[in-house]
């Protein structure tokens, strides 16, 4: 659905974006992850056509993405970090106003804002002015506003910034509902609870390079596990106890052996060398390593600008 | 009392920090007390360089001198030819100069006639053809004229006086009048009465054409007598709201389309162009909605001004209407051209509306919707050209006060399209080399 090949983009001062790679599949919920500065809206703007790649390519949807191809952004609806609307008219104004420009007929396009007004439970409200709105109302109408075309993918530029819990857990449902009915999602967060939640495939963008991409399960493979790992004592752990020697320092207790993992340690690698040796994972005693733990050791804890 | 210090303090760090603000607080008010100091007294000398256009037929002493003074007069630029249709210049007749006034070329024109002043004369006559686009104009003219022939040429009223004395007095009791005159003086001051009878350079015993219906009117008037006569604007409705409606309808139109063109700024911060971006639209597409939007709000608010003033002054836009529109497209499209330049050479919708205040009252003061051109000092009057201001209200003024034709118009609407042309192929090249969206 979105091929991201080999593109890099340079600004006089930095390289945002350094020959990076992502495949995203249809119906994909794709979290993109990283620290200020660190290339995610620059990616977004180039999947947008807002500037061309330097080099490297962007196809969405069999269409090639350049400044010049403005067919190809049909495809796309883009909800915008800032609340993109305007403060002064009403909600159906602001609609009407960005559904005109896909060329959808009037009739028609009066049916779309309505049946998205109603999806995000503005419709009573279309005639008050988005100045009236509340920070929540106002994000859901952001979200609206992408959805008048009718794209086949959105992408989603921190949707959820400086709103409730009530209506973020709004917007986490409405857009999760968008993934089920077939629409892919592309999502730049911070906050890692948001990507665990919403997203089946994640990467983590760094100095303009993916460092990391896959399932969130796979990439919390990825993290050095720091923690001790306890693994109880039976017949069957005593007698393999020199296998866990490999991965870290083993302590002996009298119900459980206590392992210290060295800094080499993958988790993935641990339990695959456990399953091979029949020890299953009732044996072990390990604590869910989170996003943001990896997030944090993947990018560092140095604060950005 | 330190916190308030502090505060203080914080407001003067924040205003130091708004140029918009700086500017508005302290070079705008400088520029303006510079702009009426000069024409208002301070540095200007009063008016200067008015074209003048002029003719003397007549061979007379006195109107070779009175010609000298005009010439010397350092508030007129007297003009003795023109441009014929062939080309070459050549000096006025009475039909020639009566067309340059009405084209425009100058607002008023003195003509020395054959009979400016005779030994039987009164008083000097001149003709007076004038176009009073600028009442105020006109009356400086008048004045100057006035003074400067009461205080260049007194012997010229001396005689006058003489004449008029003799007029009242008849023939014979004027020459005796001159003569106990005489006498009276040679007898206390002991000088030689044949002395100061030949001082009298005027013959009261040669008077046969004396000016019967001068002699009945006021004095000092018959002094100097303009003979009179407008050429142009006889039939305006009202003239002095005719005058003002072109200046001030332009000037409203600049802080109009400073405030559309800057509100890039605004939707670009707010996030909506990125949105619109996202659509099928192209950063070109945003530039000329954004130019036509300006330039049909622009031509809009011009109609609605002139139609107001043809409703509350009885302004006359419909017996020139077509070229009235004319004009009206060429200043829409120079104010959307300013207002587009505007946008392009600044950082921030605070930074262009400083800019553009700074501009608009710049270019409305220099170039005449407030006070006419010509009291201005004369850098400043060569300066006031270069404004879409200047251009705009010549316009106006020609169709409306003028009744000029679209050829006669073409020049200045050629000079407002050609300000639109270079200043948005500036624009353009700003807009593509800046990060304004």
């Amino acid at each position: 659905m979105i091929s991201i090949k080999n593109v890099t983009k340079k600004f006089p001062s930095v390289t945002a974006l350094d020959n990076i790679s992502i495949d995203i599949k249809e119906k994909d919920f794709f979290g993109l992850l990283g620290p200020n500065g660190a290339g995610k809206s620059t990616l977004m703007s180039l999947l947008i056509g807002y500037q061309d790649a330097d080099e490297g390519d962007l196809v969405i949807a069999n269409e090639k993405i350049t400044l010049g191809n403005l067919e190809a952004r049909k495809n796309i609806g883009l909800v915008p970090q800032s609340i993109a609307l305007y403060d002064d008219i009403s909600a159906l104004e602001n609609l009407e106003i960005f559904g005109s420009f896909y060329g959808i007929k009037k009739n028609l396009l009066r049916a779309i804002i309505a049946e998205n007004l109603n999806r995000v439970g503005l419709y009573d409200r279309r005639k008050d002015k988005v100045k009236e709105f509340s920070g929540g109302m106002k994000r859901r109408l952001n979200i609206a506003a992408s959805l008048l075309h009718n794209p086949q993918i959105l992408l989603c530029d921190e949707p959820t910034v400086g709103v409730d819990p009530q209506s973020r857990n709004a917007i986490f449902d409405y857009l999760e509902k968008l993934n089920e009915e077939g629409k892919t999602i592309v999502y730049t967060t911070h906050y890692m609870e948001e990507a665990e939640r919403l997203c089946n495939r994640i990467a983590i963008i760094d100095h303009g390079k993916i460092i990391a991409a896959g399932s969130l399960d796979e990439l919390l493979l990825l993290l050095p596990y720091e923690q001790t790992i306890l693994i109880s004592k039976n017949h069957l752990t005593e007698h393999k106890k020199d296998l866990f020697g490999k991965f870290g320092t083993l302590m002996n207790d009298q119900e459980k052996y206590e392992l210290k993992p060295n800094d080499r340690l993958k988790l993935s690698e641990f339990f695959k060398t456990m399953e091979d040796n029949g020890i299953g994972y009732n044996f072990i005693d390990v604590h869910k390593p989170s996003l943001e733990a990896l997030f944090l050791h993947l990018t560092g804890r140095r604060l950005r600008d | 009392m330190k916190t308030v210090l502090h505060l203080i303090k914080k407001d003067y760090i924040l205003f130091w920090h708004d140029k918009p603000a700086v500017s508005l607080t302290f070079i705008v008010p400088i520029f303006l007390i510079f702009l009426f100091g000069s024409i208002f007294g301070g540095s200007g000398n009063g008016p200067a360089g008015i074209d003048i256009a002029f003719m003397n037929q007549s061979n007379s002493k006195i109107a070779a001198k009175l010609e000298s003074v005009l010439d010397t007069t350092k508030a007129f630029h007297l003009v003795r030819d023109f441009r014929n249709d062939n080309g070459k210049m050549v000096p006025f007749d009475t039909n020639s100069i009566k067309d340059y006034i009405r084209k425009g070329n100058a607002v008023a024109a003195f003509i020395i006639p054959q009979d400016a002043f005779t030994d039987t004369s009164t008083g000097l006559r001149l003709k007076f053809f004038y176009d009073p686009k600028n009442a105020m104009e006109m009356q400086m003219i008048e004045g100057v004229l006035t003074q400067r022939i009461m205080t260049q040429m007194p012997s010229l009223f001396m005689t006058g006086m003489q004449h008029k004395a003799e007029t009242f007095l008849g023939t014979g009791k004027g020459l005796a009048f001159n003569r106990k005159i005489a006498l009276t003086v040679s007898k206390y001051f002991n000088v030689d009465t044949a002395r100061i009878l030949h001082w009298s350079t005027y013959n009261f015993a040669d008077s046969s054409n004396i000016d019967s219906a001068a002699s009945k009117s006021n004095f000092f008037s018959n002094l100097l007598q303009l003979d009179k006569e407008q050429l142009v604007g006889k039939d305006v409705n009202n003239p002095d709201a005719t005058r003002s409606v072109g200046g001030w309808a332009m000037m409203f139109l600049l802080f109009t389309l400073t405030a559309t063109s800057t509100s890039l700024f605004d939707e670009n911060k707010s996030g909506v162009v990125l949105r619109i971006l996202s659509a099928p639209v192209s950063r070109v597409h945003i530039l000329w909605g954004k130019y036509l939007y300006n330039f049909s709000l622009g031509f809009i608010q011009l109609l609605v001004m002139f139609f107001s003033g043809f409703i509350i002054f009885r302004i006359d836009i419909f017996s020139n209407f077509f070229n009235l529109l004319l004009v009206i497209i060429a200043g829409a499209l120079a104010c959307t051209a300013f207002g587009m330049l505007l946008a392009a050479v600044s950082k921030t919708s605070s930074q262009a509306n400083g800019l553009g205040t700074l501009l608009i009252l710049t270019m409305s003061a220099i170039g005449g919707a407030w006070f006419p051109t010509f009291i201005l000092p004369p850098f400043i009057q060569i300066l006031s050209k270069f404004t879409l201001v200047y251009w705009a209200m010549n316009g106006f003024m020609d169709v409306l006060w003028r009744g000029s034709n679209t050829i006669e118009l073409l020049p200045g609407i050629g000079v407002l399209i050609g300000i639109a042309a270079v200043v948005n192929v500036f624009s353009i090249i700003r807009f593509k080399k800046g990060n304004l969206f």
